[in-house]
């Protein structure tokens, strides 16, 4: 996440929406605490000068002096209203991307996995009910910063994002760099969070360069090349070794809408939240021992699923229409076999080798631990002050400026109303 | 010994509202240096109770105490008390209404499982005088596990 100086207003709309209280107001600027990011884009969302923008890079240099690879999350199909999803892929080859990856495919590959897992974990209990999603890497982050407790809670299958960059690794770009070519990795997201570090193998020294792409960010261009292919009479056919290479079904941006991930899914206990404040509240129920009864529960922190994500270039209720007239038009329906990837889950393919406590090191709330005295004192500061989170001071809520005053981040007379006594 | 003591007011039948009490506690607790699984052991309590005032009991207040060897939560509340104290305690028995019921609640495992939940549990209920409960969570030293 980037903060623009020059761009900011100081209006502080984004103080109070940060779930983790990482943005304060210094001379009248929005500053962020970079450690207590988990990059969920809310911010980017509220603000009106456009100050806040992904740390992600543009597209200029596509393919000149290397292997362009694109890494397509499904919520690309749905930016374009009557479109083919292989349509869309078709219109990044002509942008210049060498390989276009279907993401969708491996989100398929997932689903089986998860069901499998869930399937004998009702026998083994594994793993604690309900179990979460951690498809949506803000969710598993929320969780690592402020519900360590329910970390055991996430699904310890892999991401497929890990799964996508797995294949791409194996299969896809070993010519190339036996060639001693050089390959990037382009992931087109909507969505700032990058790609969740926690889930990739280690860089080694062979691997590819790694690109995070808004799909705002490649929508300008994008668009005129789909519209070409829309009007011409005969397309230009591109060669692709592997079924993930393109998207033949119509239905695989499904995925984008809340409740997508488990629409098709054979579990009958399952639950669909979308929108950050949703998410923090159903994680406190859970965290409170509710919800034991569910097996499984999808979340995303943007409303309406990643529709909703921040870096998308269409409206998400748009995009949403979009979703569900292709699904009408070609129904649910999987493209894959359920015994080959269960020869593979036999296989231990799917396994996270993922520890809580290395999630909990790199999300995990990174502020030292408040003593009792700490407490009594923030109260204190608390009894001086208005108490009517007015922002004014530059932090989110009167609580946190205490806090901040507490910790020796604030001074007390940054505060505008402090009572006289 | 430093110690403190914080009350969140619990108001009946407001079933909208229903968790407020735990969850302030659940994040004040987070802001301190406590293990997650005795955060969590907490906050089942504190919202088991919170219900049970929520659906039988008067106006009430819950309130969490620590110092550096326990945590006390108290739920305090001017309902009509329960009668049978002994018979409550036992996993499956309800007073719950066909409301509550409609609402997912009285399966008659709250005061079970804040016993299973807890160190160490009191409950106090004269006849119209309330109820008070008090449930005692040892703090593990660092490194172990309870």
């Amino acid at each position: 996440m980037h903060f623009e100086k020059d761009l900011c207003a100081g209006r502080g709309t984004c103080l109070p929406v940060c779930p983790t209280k990482a943005i304060r107001m210094k001379n009248k600027k929005a500053v962020r605490i970079v450690e207590q990011c988990i990059g969920c884009g809310e911010c980017i969302r509220v603000c009106r000068e456009s100050a806040v923008s992904a740390a992600t890079e543009k597209p200029e240099m596509l393919g000149e002096d290397h292997i362009a690879i694109a890494l397509v999350s499904p919520v690309l199909y749905a930016q374009f209203p009557g479109v083919m999803p292989k349509d869309v892929l078709l219109g990044l080859r002509q942008m210049g991307f060498q390989h276009t990856i279907d993401m969708s495919y491996f989100l398929e590959i997932f689903q089986y996995a998860t069901e499998e897992f869930i399937r004998r974990n009702r026998k083994s209990g594994q793993a604690p009910w309900p179990l979460i999603s951690p498809v949506c890497p803000v969710v598993v982050r929320l969780i690592a910063f402020k519900f360590p407790s329910l970390l055991p809670n996430v699904l310890p299958v892999l991401r497929p994002v890990a799964l996508m960059a797995r294949e791409v690794r194996r299969n896809l770009i070993t010519e190339y760099l036996d060639k001693g070519q050089e390959v990037i990795l382009y992931y087109i997201n909507p969505c700032p969070t990058k790609k969740d570090p926690s889930c990739l193998p280690p860089r080694s020294r062979s691997a590819p360069a790694e690109v995070a792409l808004g799909i705002n960010d490649i929508y300008p261009q994008l668009i005129k090349h789909v519209e070409e292919i829309k009007a011409a009479d005969a397309i230009p056919f591109y060669q692709t070794r592997f079924e993930y290479e393109t998207c033949a079904t119509g239905n695989a941006s499904m995925w984008g809408m809340s409740g997508g991930e488990i629409a098709d899914m054979d579990i009958d206990r399952s639950l669909a939240v979308s929108g950050m404040e949703e998410t923090i509240h159903y994680l406190e129920k859970i965290e409170m021992g509710l919800f034991q009864d569910i097996e499984y529960i999808e979340f995303r922190t943007c409303r309406e699923g990643c529709l909703g994500g921040a870096l998308n270039a269409i409206d998400k209720y748009l995009a949403k229409s979009t979703v569900q007239k292709m699904v009408k038009q070609f129904g649910l329906g999987r493209r894959l076999h359920r015994d080959n990837i269960l020869r593979m889950y036999e296989k231990g393919e799917f396994q996270t080798d993922k520890d809580p406590s290395k999630l909990t090191s790199l999300f995990g709330a990174r502020k030292k631990a408040l003593t009792i005295e700490n407490i009594q004192k923030i109260e204190k500061v608390l009894q001086m002050i208005k108490g009517t989170d007015c922002t004014a001071c530059g932090a989110p809520d009167c609580r946190t400026f205490a806090e901040d005053v507490v910790r020796g981040e604030a001074k007390l007379n940054e505060c505008l109303y402090i009572v006289d006594t | 010994m430093p110690r403190l003591k914080k009350s969140f007011h619990i108001k009946a039948r407001d079933f909208i509202r229903a968790g407020e009490a735990s969850i302030n506690v659940q994040n004040l607790l987070k802001s301190m240096d406590f293990d997650p699984r005795l955060i969590r052991r907490v906050a089942i309590c504190g919202y088991e109770s919170e219900m049970n005032v929520v659906m039988h009991g008067g106006d009430g207040t819950l309130s969490i105490e620590v110092d550096e060897q326990k945590l006390v939560l108290e739920i305090i509340d001017d309902g009509p008390g329960i009668e049978d104290i002994e018979l409550a305690m036992q996993a499956g028995y309800s007073t719950a209404n066909d409301d509550h019921r409609e609402m997912g609640f009285g399966a008659g495992m709250g005061l079970p499982n804040m016993k299973k939940n807890s160190d160490h549990i009191q409950i106090e209920s004269p006849k119209n005088q309330g109820t008070a409960v008090r449930m005692v969570f040892f703090i593990p030293e660092k490194g172990k596990t309870n």
